[in-house]
Formats: C-alpha cells, structure tokens, sequence
C-alpha cells in the first residue's frame, strides 16, 4: 500500500498546537486512507481524503466543519472531531503533491470489526447479539434523525460491531448533512440505494436512510440481500445495468407478501430460507411494509420507532430450546402461538416464565438483560448498563436467577411471602420468586 | 452455545486475468523483476478485497505470451491460495494468441452460467507479432469478453498505445469535439480520473517499477471491489460502461528508497 502520510511521521497541521504522530495506515477505501494516529496522548483515527475525491465533492470540507461544529448525535458514531489541514512544511512531507486535508476521529475500539465479518459468517454471535447491534443501529438513526440530519449512505462497509456485545459504532459521518438541505454528491451504496434514489428521482436525505437501514437490518439479520432471489437467478452477468433492474427499476422483495417472482432458491440463496422464519411476524412485518409499499412510497417506510419497537419486543420474547439450546422468539401472551417449536430442531418450546416489568414483558432466559427503558419509556435502554440480568445457576444450568446488577440492593417477596434483600452482585432463584422491588420499580414473576 | 445459524452465503465467481508480456524486451532495466514484484506484492491486498466481498468468489488466472503463449496459471485460484511463479522474459509478442486462450475460457462453457463481470488486465512493453486484430476479434465475439472489465497497464514508453486502447474498447472522451472539456455539460467529470487526465479507459502508462506496482495494486484491489460489490455512488457517475471504474490512484511523489528505473 503507497501512504500518502508518512507511516511513524511527526506532521504538523494548521490548528494544532502540538505535531501529530502518525502511528500507521489502517486502510483505504474509494475516498480516502485511514490512519492511526496519536495527539497529546490521545490514540485517534484519521482519515485523509484522496484528491479526486475532494475534487469531485466539493461541499466536502464545509460539511465536514458543520458536523464537527455540531455534537454527535449519539455515542455510536465515531464523529469528526477536527478538520486536518497541512501546513507548508507537512504538504513538503506528503506523498501527493495536490493538496489536501482530512479529519479526526474515533479509533475503532479493540474487539470491534467490521459487520462484513458477521454478514461473511467469519465471526460467531448470538442471535440476540445481533438483534442488539440492529437496535442499537436503529437507536443511533433515530438519534440522528431527530436532530434533523441523515446519514445518506448507511451500508455494511461504514458499521463496526462488537462480537461479544452486539454494541456498534458507525464510521464514515462525511456525508451526513441537514435533511433536505442536499449539500453533497453521494448517492449512497448499490444494493443500499433506496430506488427512487437510483432512478433519480429523489435526492438523498432521511427518507432514503429508512430504506437503506432497513436493508442493512435485514442483511444483519439474514445473512442475505432482500432483493436477491428468483429475479436474480436470471441474471447472467450481475453488472451496473443488472443491478439497476434488481435495486430501481423493478425491486420486488424476496419475501414479498402479494408479488411471488422473487423468492429465494433453495440452491442460490439458502441462507434466507433458514433465518428469515425465525424472527417474528411483528418484525417481519416492518421489512413487508418498507420493502412493499415503501418501496414506491417513502413515506410508508418503516419509521426508526418502529423498528425501535419491534427489535426490542423480539430481544425481549428470547427464549432458548431445551434440546439444542438455540435461541427462539416466539410471540407472547395474546400472540402467543398454541405450540411454538424450534425453528432449528422441531422441538415444542415449553411455555416460558415471564418477568412482568412497568413498561414490558420479558420472558426469563439466560443471558437476558434488563434495562432502564423496561421500567421507563422516556430513558434511553443504556445497552452497556443493565440493571439485571437472567443467569443460570453455576452448577445447575436449567436454574435460572436473577442478578442484580445495579447499584442498590432489590426487596424481594419469595412465594411463600417471606421478604429477602438481594444485594448488588447476588442473583436470586427465579423458581422461588413472586416479586421483587428495584429502585425504578417492581418486576414480577408471571408462570 | 446459541450462535447465529451456519448459513452458505449466495455468492459468485468473479475471474481475474492477467496478460503479460514476457518477451525478450522485458528483461531490460528489471521491467520483467519489476512486473513479478508488483503482482506478488499486490496478493495480500487483493486478498483482503476478496474477504471484504463475501458475495464473490474471486478466483485468478494467468496468461503469459512471448514466442507463443501458455496459461502461467490455468486453473482460477482463489486469491488466497495463489503463489505467484516468476515469469521469465525472451521471445517475442503473441499478443493476440494470448487473447485466443483467454477467449476459449470466456466461452460458456467453461464459464458458469452466472458471474460477476469477469477482470482481464493487460501489460505490454512493446507491439505484438503475431495477429492481434484476429485474436481481440475472436475474445469480443464472447459475450463474457464484452462485459468484462478490460484494462491495459503499458510498461515504458515503447508499448503500443493504438492495439491497448482497441483492447480496452473505445475511449467514451476520445470522441468529444476537440477542445470541450469532458463533463462540462453535466456538473460532475464523467470520468474518474485522478485528476490529472488519466483515465482507466486507457492504457495506464506505467514509467518507472512504482507506478507499476500502484498500477496493478488498483487493478487488484479498486477494480476487484467495483466489480464485486460496488462501492458509494456519487453524482455523475454514469460511466460508458457496465461498471463504473474507481478513482485511479493519486500520483505520488517518488521516495528515494522505493524509486526502481528511472528511465525505461
Ligand atoms: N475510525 C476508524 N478506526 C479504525 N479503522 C477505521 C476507522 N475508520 C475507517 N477505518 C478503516 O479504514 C479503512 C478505510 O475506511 P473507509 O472504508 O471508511 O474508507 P472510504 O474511503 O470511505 O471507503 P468507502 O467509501 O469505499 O467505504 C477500512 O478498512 C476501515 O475499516
Ligand atoms: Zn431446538
């Protein structure tokens, strides 16, 4: 790889008081080179702009400054913190003699990869993991949204995930702008591009992310492209023109409710076969309305809400088969299905225990969390801070427990009326529990 | 342990061809070392494109042509797997053989029926000998041929510029009345051209081993990834082709260490 900076430089820049160390080139992309870098202490990336891409996108820089003049909109964008221009003696040093400039930001977390290596299969993860990334996804686009701003080119290559966790962060904010105001040139990524973007007529803004989230959420969640089916096992040559057809000229949904031509082959794409019929019909339901008649109608796109919703009644309906221990989301209460059975094996779920909390109900399984938004729907879920969470006896895996994690002890009423104090760190037998008192309100155990 | 299910992902195969020129020209001032460098160098780039594209199956082959020519790699390797074999220079330039045996291989058979648009790349230091016009005709009567992405990476100043420009196809600015500034109809430069009139849809000119080597990483990575899974579209970009070229790469200043002949 030819860096444009110097690797293990000392650059100066107008602005900084202090030389930036140039650690190393971490990548390269179709715009820029990204660069590890160290100011006063402090590890950061930096990404630095190729000059066919500042020639090309010429409100780049003024965009830039009013999203560093502006905060994040939440902790899951590695936002730009400083425009980066050369001073004389740094342009002398740089391999490109055209000039340029780049901004700082966030370096990638250790553990963090990119949601390719999910989409690839090269990382394992649990199905709640990656219900969490795609919630955690929608949180940051709602965030983004409600300050009036869109992002215009959402897809899998700007989104980190962190494998254990599910929690993301979203990378490359260079071209997110004030809805409406259509300061810049990108149009988005193929396969992301919602169509009356691709067919020109309508220019990116939040309406256009509502397609293009949703097809991220669903390639998260299935492992597939939602337009690839049938329609694709036609193309000989899968080319810009193909592509056209497929995503713009006529998209029809693999799943389509109505239009049958597009259905997955069990040859061609299997993968959607498999993960498509384990998520709930209040899910699918949101990706039949975007990609159905929000596909010709923006505004009946999926709103960030309502995916919002949707994800986190799925996380909370987990539950795991007795027999292989696969994770199933069945609906509950009302919905419930007669006998719901595991999508992997066939085996019949038994019906599960239920934590009844102010604003939801979770059904008890290990590794489930709970969170600030289950007891209060005006705070946000704070997904790195849950209060409790379901676990599995140390030596007796089929008892389940409930940790407290928060702060303060819980005030716990067993079945048979006795009143014990769990304290912060020790979890409680589910089995022997009627209800228990938090410092935000009071869960209870319904069987 | 619950993990999100073992799924086959849908994929295609995307064939990378290398032409080179291994006649005797090319063993003067190290264009031959200079070539084996660049394409061993590039491997791990062009691997970790081919990762970053779970939805292709980049496979790459070889042709090589003095005298006559022979596949130097005949089986489509994945990317991953491939060890690069020096090419040894002598002989003369059976371009247009070459392009016979990679048009045998773009017939369908032996190509899949469905595939990403396959990526022939050409070098060349000199003029063919042998029936080039009869060799490039037979390669674009392959519908496969006709849809790949064709570039040509001209090594020195003695290629012929005329039989590259024919392989790559017709050069959509070449036609514009002279003096009319390429996209000064439209807002935005119809072609990506690094910003100093080069552009994909001709021969790169390669002077010296660097612009060699960042001529055939782009090729390996850049042109790989478009034809894969493409990249952010921005305005302006409907190119005259089936798939919209990346940015060449920026000119770079030479670094004394890495300069290899100056002059060729
Ligand atoms: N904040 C960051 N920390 C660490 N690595 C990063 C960061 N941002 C980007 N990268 C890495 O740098 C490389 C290039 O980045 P990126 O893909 O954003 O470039 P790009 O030019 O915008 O590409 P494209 O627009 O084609 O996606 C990628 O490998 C990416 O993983
Ligand atoms: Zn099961």
């Amino acid at each position: 790889m030819t860096w444009i900076l110097p690797e293990n430089s000392q650059l100066s820049f107008e602005g900084l008081s202090t030389p930036l160390h140039v650690l190393k080139g971490l990548g390269s992309g179709s715009q820029g080179q990204v660069y590890e870098v160290e100011l006063a202490g402090e590890r950061l990336a930096l990404k630095w702009y190729l000059p066919a891409c500042i020639a090309r996108d010429r409100q780049l820089e003024s965009r830039l400054a009013a999203a560093i003049g502006a905060t994040a909109p939440s902790a899951s964008f590695l936002w730009p913190i400083a425009l980066l221009r050369p001073t004389a003696a740094t342009q002398a040093q740089l391999r490109c003699r055209e000039s340029g400039f780049g901004y700082l930001m966030g370096l990638r977390p250790p553990g963090f990869v990119g949601a390719i290596e999910h989409y690839g299969g090269r990382v394992d993860l649990e199905l709640r993991q990656v219900l969490r990334a795609c919630l955690e996804l929608t949180d940051a686009f709602h965030a983004l949204h409600s300050r009036g701003l869109c992002y215009k080119d959402i897809s899998l290559g700007n989104l980190f995930l962190e494998p254990s966790s599910g929690r993301i962060l979203i990378c490359d904010n260079d071209n997110v702008d004030v809805d409406g105001r259509d300061l810049g040139s990108v149009l988005g990524t193929p396969g992301f591009i919602a169509p009356e973007i691709l067919m020109g007529r309508a220019r990116p803004g939040a309406n256009s992310d509502l397609h293009s989230l949703a097809v991220l959420i669903f390639r998260l969640l299935t492992r597939h492209d939602p337009f690839r089916g049938a329609l694709e096992r036609e193309i000989r040559c899968l080319d810009e023109p193909a592509r056209r057809r497929l995503y713009g000229e006529d998209p029809v949904f693999i799943f389509d409710s109505e239009d049958q031509r597009n259905r997955p082959d069990p040859e061609l794409h299997p993968a959607p076969l498999v993960t498509w019929p384990i998520y709930p019909r209040e899910l699918q339901a949101l990706f039949l309305q975007t990609f159905g008649p929000g596909l010709r109608e923006p505004g009946r796109r999926a709103l960030t809400g309502q995916w919002q919703e949707a994800l986190s009644r799925t996380l909370d309906r987990r539950q795991l088969c007795p027999s292989c221990g696969q994770e199933n989301f069945p609906a509950i209460g009302a919905d419930a299905p007669a006998a719901p059975s595991c999508w992997n094996c066939g085996t019949v779920l038994p019906p599960p225990l239920e934590l009844e909390l102010p604003c939801a109900r979770v059904v008890a399984a290990t590794g489930t969390t709970l969170h600030r938004h289950h007891l209060d729907p005006l705070q946000p879920p704070q997904w790195d801070a849950p209060f409790a969470e379901v676990v599995a006896h140390p030596s007796d895996p089929q008892l389940l427990g409930l940790r407290n994690a928060s702060g303060s002890d819980w005030e716990v009423t067993l079945l048979q009326g006795r009143q014990i104090t769990v304290a912060p760190g020790m979890s409680c037998n589910l089995a022997a529990l009627r209800e228990l008192h938090t410092d935000g309100g009071v869960i209870r155990v319904r069987r | 342990m619950p993990t999100f299910p073992n799924v086959r992902l849908a994929n295609r195969p995307l064939h990378f061809i290398y032409l080179c020129d291994c006649s005797g020209s090319m063993a003067a001032q190290g264009k031959m070392q200079a070539l084996n460098q660049a394409i061993r160098q590039s491997l791990p780039g062009m691997a970790r494109v081919a990762r970053e594209n779970p939805e292709a199956r980049v496979l790459v082959r070889a042709v090589r042509f003095a005298d006559r020519a022979h596949w130097h790699i005949a089986e489509p390797t994945p990317v991953e797997q491939l060890q690069w074999q020096d090419l040894q220079a002598g002989g003369v330039t059976a371009m247009g053989e070459a392009l016979e045996l990679v048009a045998a291989q773009l017939a369908s058979p032996p190509m899949e029926e469905r595939a990403l648009p396959p990526v022939l790349v050409l070098i060349s230091d000199g003029q063919p000998t042998d029936d080039f016009e009869a060799g490039l005709a037979l390669l674009l009567r392959q519908p496969w041929a006709q849809k790949a992405v064709r570039l040509a990476i001209a090594v020195g100043h003695d290629a012929d510029q005329e039989v590259l420009q024919q392989f790559i196809g017709p050069d959509p600015e070449a036609q514009l009345p002279a003096g009319e500034v390429p996209g000064a109809s439209g807002e935005m430069p119809r072609h990506r051209t690094g910003g100093s009139g080069r552009s994909p849809r001709r021969p790169l000119q390669a002077s010296n081993a660097t612009t060699l080597a960042q001529y055939i990483q782009w090729a390996s990575t850049a042109v790989v990834g478009a034809a894969s899974m493409p990249a952010s579209r921005v305005d302006g970009d409907v190119s005259g082709s089936n798939i919209p070229l990346p940015d060449l790469p920026p000119t770079m200043v030479d670094m004394v260490e890495d300069v290899g002949p100056v002059v060729w």
